[in-house]
């Protein structure tokens, strides 16, 4: 049983990882995003997973909410955005695409060899997943820097929250439930926050590329 | 001495087949947009046709050019040898591990470039330094593919692996196998020129690589071009096939377990036709910049097959 548990949790978070890489290697905002909700989705799972096997039922609202947040709400919103800078839709990032992907793998890589203490201490059949977390939330990092879109960088982060939260779950079998709570609704606020900064950006450089804030209006 | 008989058989039905192979993809395809589509059987008829067909050579080739076909079909075939189709363990396992299999599916695609340059005209130039863009890209990431699972597997022996695979059924769905198999999955399509990367369905187009290369090839020569090149597209499906869901794949040589081996064979090759297919009415050809980047994705997913299976062993 518990081989059958960690296989699952495994595959769902290789599958979240891989998201995040097809995002790099995919372009436009659309492509972007539909990555994004499939990560979510693939997040819900395991969090599903593990409240199943756990057995935690407290899991079961957290997946749920989860869901309704990053599954639902959040790419739509996204969307939206997306509608607005409609004319923006090619993307160009600092770091060419064969060598972002080449970079992300080695991040993956420098992710195994960080969590590798903290697979030997834990005890839980989750564990096998959290290097792949890790690698997630260093990958998204790497999308918010090399990525020259406000938008996109918004993503990025995304994806990071994505990824900690997987570490959560996996890790400890997440947080109490209060406090998971609190996280989504900091997620929320967040976002909400950067798509008014995106819109002033907007508004102010007519361009959401963050290298023209480095230059003089007026 | 049934071991080598087998070997044998093996063999001759992979070169049955391929052309088979080919023709059910293209008639798969044609259904899903609709078309009638050519016979499953007609690379069975092309190959006849060429093969009796005269062979013109150009006045500026060489011996190179003329023994290009050989090599690369010859190549194809010893493949065959080595790669578990229809049984493990064979006898010769021994010979080849995934190494030179990988290596002599190479061999036969550097000939052809050279083959590509030799007569001097600019197509084959053109195809020739694409295919070496593609294959230079793919190649490391087959046999890193095929290492994570022999990490796993303790082997670089593709019968060992299969075995392997078969006596612990709960490796097949470890994510070292899965990545492993995107990233081989990819290589495929590029290995065998499908269509994200060429498109196998046109002759004249400024973005094509393999007919490209092939261009100044007649007769014979070409049908046993063709012929190697459907060989390859077979021992790919069932590296696929076989090395990733290994069930079916006779581990004692009696005629039941040889004939579930066939019949499992014929359905995986059907089941990632019919993938393949699907994939190729849906999606657009690749433009050649994109190409080394979707490559680069297929060789970061093979880097972290390895890692997942070095480190959760």
């Amino acid at each position: 049983m518990d081989s059958v548990f960690s296989q699952l949790c495994v595959l769902g978070s290789s599958l979240a990882l891989i998201t995040g890489l097809i995002l790099l290697w995919r372009r436009g905002v659309t492509a972007y995003i539909s990555a994004f909700t499939w990560q979510s989705r693939a997040i819900t799972v395991v969090t599903v997973v593990v409240a199943y096997f756990g057995p935690d039922h407290e899991l079961y609202w957290v997946a749920g909410a989860l869901f309704i947040l990053k599954g639902v709400v959040i790419p739509r919103l996204l969307k939206q955005m997306e509608r607005r800078f409609a004319a923006e839709r090619e993307l160009d990032p600092y770091v060419n695409t064969a060598t972002s992907l080449v970079i992300s793998g080695l991040l993956v890589l420098f992710g195994y060899a960080i969590t590798r203490p903290l697979v030997a201490l834990s005890h839980l059949p989750t564990r096998a997943g959290m290097p792949l977390a890790m690698g997630l939330v260093l990958v998204s990092l790497f999308v918010i820097i090399s990525r020259k879109k406000a938008l996109t960088q918004v993503i990025g982060f995304l994806m990071l929250e994505n990824g900690l939260a997987l570490l959560a779950v996996l890790g400890t079998y997440g947080i109490p439930l209060i406090v998971e709570l609190g996280v989504f609704l900091d997620v929320l606020m967040g976002f909400l926050v950067m798509q008014i900064f995106i819109y002033q950006i907007h508004e102010t450089f007519e361009s959401i590329d963050v290298e023209q804030l480095s230059n003089l209006r007026h | 001495m049934i071991g080598y008989a087998l070997e044998v058989a093996q063999a001759a039905l992979a070169l049955l087949l391929a052309p088979g192979l080919v023709g059910l993809i293209r008639w798969m395809k044609a259904r899903l947009q609709n078309r009638r589509g050519a016979p499953v059987l007609q690379p069975y008829w092309e190959l006849r046709k060429l093969f009796r067909k005269e062979v013109i050579v150009s006045n500026n080739a060489s011996w190179l050019f003329r023994a290009t076909p050989f090599i690369v079909f010859a190549s194809a075939v010893a493949v065959t040898f080595l790669v578990p189709i229809l049984a493990v363990p064979l006898p010769f396992d021994g010979i080849g591990d995934l190494l030179v299999v990988v290596y002599l599916l190479l061999l036969g695609t550097f000939f052809l470039s050279l083959a590509g340059l030799d007569p001097g005209s600019p197509f084959g130039g053109m195809g020739a330094s694409r295919e070496m863009t593609v294959a230079a890209l793919a190649e490391p990431t087959v046999a890193l593919a095929i290492f994570a699972l022999a990490l796993s597997a303790g082997s670089t022996n593709l019968g060992q692996i299969v075995a392997r695979t078969m006596t612990n059924p709960g490796a097949a769905l470890s994510p070292g196998h899965l990545l492993a198999f995107g990233a081989l999955f990819i290589v495929t399509l590029a290995e065998t020129g499908r269509l994200p990367i060429d498109n196998p369905a046109t002759h004249l187009e400024l973005t094509m690589i393999h007919e490209a290369m092939v261009l100044e090839y007649s007769g014979r020569y070409l049908a046993l071009i063709e012929w190697a090149a459907a060989v390859k597209l077979l021992i790919f499906f069932s590296l696929l096939g076989n090395l990733f869901v290994p069930w079916g794949v006779s581990m004692a040589l009696t005629p039941a377990t040889l004939a579930i081996a066939v019949a499992s064979l014929l359905a995986k090759l059907v089941i990632l036709a019919g993938v393949v297919a699907v994939l190729e009415t849906r999606i657009a050809k690749l433009r050649l910049f994109r190409v080394p980047e979707l490559l680069s994705v297929s060789f970061v997913l093979a880097l972290l097959a390895v890692t997942s299976s070095f480190l959760l062993r």
